[in-house]
């Protein structure tokens, strides 16, 4: 099938080929990247899961317009898109402005028979409500360094800023992340370990 | 490593939250898929109907570029362009210039004629011999010697 045929090309590659009328590309890269983007779009916009479908599907279609003047080696695919992301959300939150922490789920209570599965995820939603109330930019660089997983350098990149700026934003994030946590140790499940 | 600090999680503690993060993953629903897919399909259509598809744009955009070329532009390509247009500049400058300075070193060597001199009394002021001294004034020679 040419799906597997195509499974060991880069990004890049994909994006070239479906600029040059591929069929098979845009299906493989979507499965590669919408859920990644769809994740960071919804962490930024505060979990808010119906608004960051709208950012990926906004995102993606950015993607295929450039797709004829990509040029290859330039930029990787993922840290454009998590750029685009990135700037549609801080434009959506500066339209709402205020981010309701409320309207994030409280995670629900726990039952025996599942403590660790919901640990795991009740540790997901404190962490989402945390992040929420970070600054923007302290935000968007936490997610990318810790969640996302991409280097200083590439994030230097997407938020266009220097890596000392960066460096400086995941230190800041980080410890106020640590601070806003701290409170919820014991009903997250620290007490026991 | 005792914690140092009750208001703050550890690195370790907070490494903890983010796993869970990155295991927490977000799976986009079949509908945003599809309309993913669709959107995708659309461009890629939409660029197959129209010129600019072309793979080799370059050409395209030289075409267009000559089209364009408007009446001057051919004039001055047909000239050499400007290394040529700047040489005819420089000597069309050095014309005026002459013509209203009127430079002395000029004048002393064209004798009077080139700028100011009397056309009509030319002829007076210079007689046939001066120019053409050796085939007119051989005689005055001659006549010294005998």
């Amino acid at each position: 099938m040419a799906l597997d045929a195509y499974a060991d090309a880069s990004d890049d590659a994909l994006l070239v080929l479906y600029g040059n009328g591929d069929p098979v590309a845009a299906e493989l890269l979507t499965r590669r990247l919408a859920p990644r983007i769809l994740g960071f779009a919804a962490r930024l916009l505060g979990g808010d899961r119906a608004e960051a479908e709208d950012v990926t599907q906004e995102a993606m279609l950015r993607l295929w317009k450039i797709a004829p003047d990509w040029r290859t080696g330039e930029a990787k695919v993922s840290t454009w898109l998590f750029r685009v992301v990135s700037n549609l959300c801080t434009d959506r939150l500066r339209k709402r402005r205020t981010v309701d922490i409320d309207a994030i789920e409280e995670p629900e209570d726990d039952t025996p028979a599942a403590v660790d599965r919901m640990i795991q995820a009740d540790r997901a939603a404190a962490l989402q409500a945390a992040l929420s109330s970070l600054p923007e930019r302290q935000r968007i660089a936490v997610t990318l360094r810790h969640i996302e997983g991409e280097t200083n350098p590439d994030i230097a990149q997407i938020m266009d800023i220097s890596v000392e700026a960066v460096e400086s934003l995941t230190a800041r994030g980080k410890r106020a992340l640590a601070q806003a946590l701290a409170g919820q140790r014991e009903e997250l499940g620290y007490g026991k370990d | 490593m005792a914690k140092t600090d009750k208001n703050m999680l550890d690195d370790h503690e907070l490494e903890a939250f983010f796993n869970a993060a990155r295991n927490d993953t977000a799976t986009p629903s079949d509908a945003l898929m599809a309309a993913i897919l669709d959107d995708a399909a659309t461009e890629q259509a939409g660029r197959d109907a129209s010129p600019s598809s072309l793979k080799d744009k370059s050409l395209v955009q030289g075409k267009d570029r000559r089209q364009r070329r408007g009446f001057w532009a051919d004039l001055r390509a047909s000239m050499g362009g400007w290394p040529a247009l700047a040489g005819m500049a420089t000597a069309t400058i050095a014309g005026v210039w002459i013509g209203f300075v009127s430079p002395a070193q000029l004048e002393a060597m064209s004798g009077g004629l080139v700028l100011s001199g009397d056309y009509s009394t030319s002829a007076q002021t210079y007689v046939l011999e001066d120019f053409a001294p050796s085939y007119l004034g051989t005689d005055v020679f001659m006549e010294d010697e005998g």
